[in-house]
């Protein structure tokens, strides 16, 4: 794929593909981040934090599901330590991820310091975008529009996550309610659309019935973490006796 | 001793929070990735068991958020709430899978329930 307008010389090596990859997410890749991050705003809210404490785990985190677990931890009170544990093992899945995406990111001029920053934008959208669009740009401009691209999807996600803050103060109860719900149904239906096999629909279905159930047994504290290791688990013993590999 | 930590950070309390409970446990895994470079399969059985895990903790914490939520969400009572997600599901379906158009219709059906109740 040869991008549109692509100038012979070498002055725009970087910012050419870089804005590339900004017109490529400016449209329906924000907004689904919108949407997702909104929600993040007014749970920052409903527990008492400060905006920019929401805005800076969106620019920090950048993993919804992993901020959803801080501040919904938060907000059933759970221990520190527990809440650090919970969100780490909902962050591994970025492990395979980086993994998978660093031969696409690899280039000319592209080290480890340049690897690392751009890892730090791995997350769903920004993964699967790559994978799909990157293979088909030639090598040197995969790196810059990948940045482009991310940039721009954080940039949107940030500002809905501060707007989501400042709204769900403003609008009336049943918007504010919709608000706190666009977490759970956008991660709900991610996980839907993700869900392959019969061992994908079980971690989908056990995690989600087991968690009355763990809070009953363990407490707010280890309920989570419970629900991950035990849910999983059982997921994964139905992927191997299905034979999966 | 927390309370203490907490006052004598000021009101920064919440930044460390989200760095140290937040920012670090997230940002190993992308540290690990890269320098373990592509001496690692995607595919192999621990990353299935990975993903297994963090798919139940995800579906787990949404959950929690549904059954006992806080704040403006429990404006709308809980089969309202389940009843909105159940919704947003089948129409994610019937939409041909659209992603956009079950979160549409959920928040909707939510909103309804909402307005709905507190006019009862």
């Amino acid at each position: 794929m040869r991008l549109a307008g692509q100038p012979d010389g070498n002055g725009a090596t970087f910012w050419f593909p870089f804005r590339a990859g900004v017109r490529q997410a400016a449209g329906l890749p924000s907004l689904v981040l919108m949407a997702s991050l909104i929600g993040v705003g007014g749970l920052t809210r409903d527990i008492g934090y400060p905006m920019w404490a929401g805005v800076f785990s969106t620019v920090l985190l950048w993993a919804g599901p992993a901020q959803v677990l801080l501040f919904g931890s938060l907000a059933a009170g759970a221990s520190l330590p527990a809440i650090a544990v919970a969100v780490s093992l909902s962050s591994i899945r970025f492990f395979p991820m980086v993994v998978s995406l660093l031969p696409l990111l690899r280039g000319p001029g592209v080290g480890t310091g340049k690897l690392l920053f751009g890892a730090h934008f791995v997350a769903v959208t920004a993964w699967t975008e790559g994978r799909r669009l990157l293979p088909g740009l030639p090598v040197e401009q995969r790196y810059p529009f990948f940045i482009g691209f991310s940039v721009m999807v954080m940039a949107a996600a940030t500002f809905a996550t501060g707007a989501g803050y400042f709204l769900i103060a403003a609008l009336p109860a049943a918007f504010a309610a919709a608000l706190l719900f666009t977490t759970p149904m956008f991660f709900t239906l991610s996980l839907v659309a993700g869900s392959r096999t019969l061992a994908d629909w079980a971690a989908l279905g056990l995690g989600f019935a087991l968690a009355p159930l763990a809070t009953a047994l363990v407490g707010q504290d280890f309920d989570l973490l419970v629900v991950g290791l035990v849910g999983g688990t059982l997921a994964y013993a139905i992927h191997r006796m299905r034979g999966g590999r | 001793m927390l309370a203490e930590l907490e006052q004598a950070s000021g009101g920064l309390w919440p930044y460390l929070v989200v760095i140290v409970i937040g920012f670090l446990p997230t940002e190993v895994w992308r540290v690990a990735g890269v320098l373990a470079g592509r001496n690692l399969d995607e595919n192999s059985q621990v990353m299935v068991w990975v993903r297994m895990v963090a798919t139940a903790l995800v579906a787990g914490v949404v959950a929690k958020l549904l059954m006992s939520p806080s704040g403006a969400l429990t404006v709308v009572p809980l089969w309202g709430r389940l009843g909105a997600l159940a919704a947003g599901v089948a129409v994610y379906f019937v939409a041909r899978r659209s992603v956009l158009a079950g979160l549409f219709v959920g928040e909707m059906v939510l909103i309804g329930v909402g307005l709905w109740g507190s006019q009862v």
